[in-house]
């Protein structure tokens, strides 16, 4: 009787679950937070800059400024493969950096964000 | 032995209707956290600087230049998508494999922006598009959910406000009649 029970629990878990997958995509380089933390507004120059962080993945034209940006996208997918239901969930962040710079090639501003961090996989699509 | 054979047949009953009813899928991918209306309400038109509302919801999408100053854009997506495959259901009795598939997507894009005079204080912001959540089903035959009064993200100027004409239809009444 009891061999029959753990035989059914067994089988039955075996059947729902069909397996579940990890997937994961990044696009661009991490921008290293001490590499931006070198930078200084006032005194860094265009050319450190580039020295620094390489070619910008995108370049603006703003106002008579110039505009760096070096963007990274980091995707995370976790799924969930059961017989009666597929579960796929797929969180993308992005992490951004922009440096202005004026008119003199100096650094005016820095602006970034870093949102993968905090990046996990999930399987579960419903709620938040 | 009755019971074991109760207990196998219970097997093979779960495992057919499991198998019957496999192709359902559900699918959510998400870009960025979403920004609700609440999050931006600290900014004041006029009064709030760029580097505070950076402070609060760190460095955006992308900046363009505009005529009076600058438009960075913070951009989230909340994509939902179900299917169901309804062929499975007569897939143990016929030679093909058939298929009969409902599935439906809804796109929940969005973006912030926030336009900036030449000082970098905010002058304008807005969400880009309706604030509505798509929900989960994949019946594909049901139109659009219509767009409430209160879930419409408040703007402070028409500039970035963009108006849909499909999609999401205008209110047949107004807010406070």
């Amino acid at each position: 009787m009891k061999r029959g029970h753990c035989l059914l629990g067994f089988l039955v878990i075996v059947l729902s679950l069909q397996g579940c997958a990890f997937s994961r995509g990044t696009l661009g380089d991490e921008v290293q937070s001490e590499v931006v933390a070198t930078i200084q507004k006032g005194t860094t120059t265009k050319e450190e800059v580039l020295h620094l962080l390489g070619a910008p993945d995108r370049l603006l034209a703003l106002n008579g400024r110039d505009v760096f940006q070096y963007y990274r996208y980091d995707a995370k997918a976790g799924s969930l493969l059961l017989i009666i239901l597929n579960f796929t969930r797929i969180s993308i962040k992005s992490d951004d950096l922009f440096v202005i710079l004026n008119r003199d090639g100096i650094v005016e501003d820095v602006i970034s964000s870093k949102r993968t961090d905090g990046l996990k996989f999930r399987f579960w699509p419903f709620g938040d | 032995m009755i019971s074991e054979w109760k207990a196998i047949c219970s097997v093979f009953l779960a495992a057919f209707l499991g198998l019957s009813s496999h192709g359902c899928n559900v699918v959510r991918i998400t870009l960025n956290t979403s920004i609700a209306p609440a999050d931006v309400s600290f900014i004041v038109p006029g009064q709030t600087t760029f580097a505070e509302v950076v402070a609060k919801l760190g460095a955006p999408d992308s900046i363009t230049a505009s005529d009076t100053g600058i438009v960075a854009t913070y951009r989230f997506l909340d994509v939902k998508y179900s299917r169901v495959n309804f062929g499975w259901l007569v897939k143990p009795w016929t030679p093909v494999d058939p298929d009969l598939i409902f599935s439906r997507t809804g796109l929940g894009v969005d973006a912030f922006e926030v336009l900036c005079d030449l000082k970098w204080v905010v002058s304008h912001q807005g969400f880009q598009r309706h604030f509505i959540r798509p929900p989960f089903h994949p019946y594909p035959f049901q139109q659009s959910r219509v767009s409430a009064p209160h879930e419409l993200p408040p703007a402070t100027g028409p500039v970035i406000m963009a108006t849909h004409e499909s999609g999401n239809r205008r209110p047949l009444f107004e807010p406070h009649e």
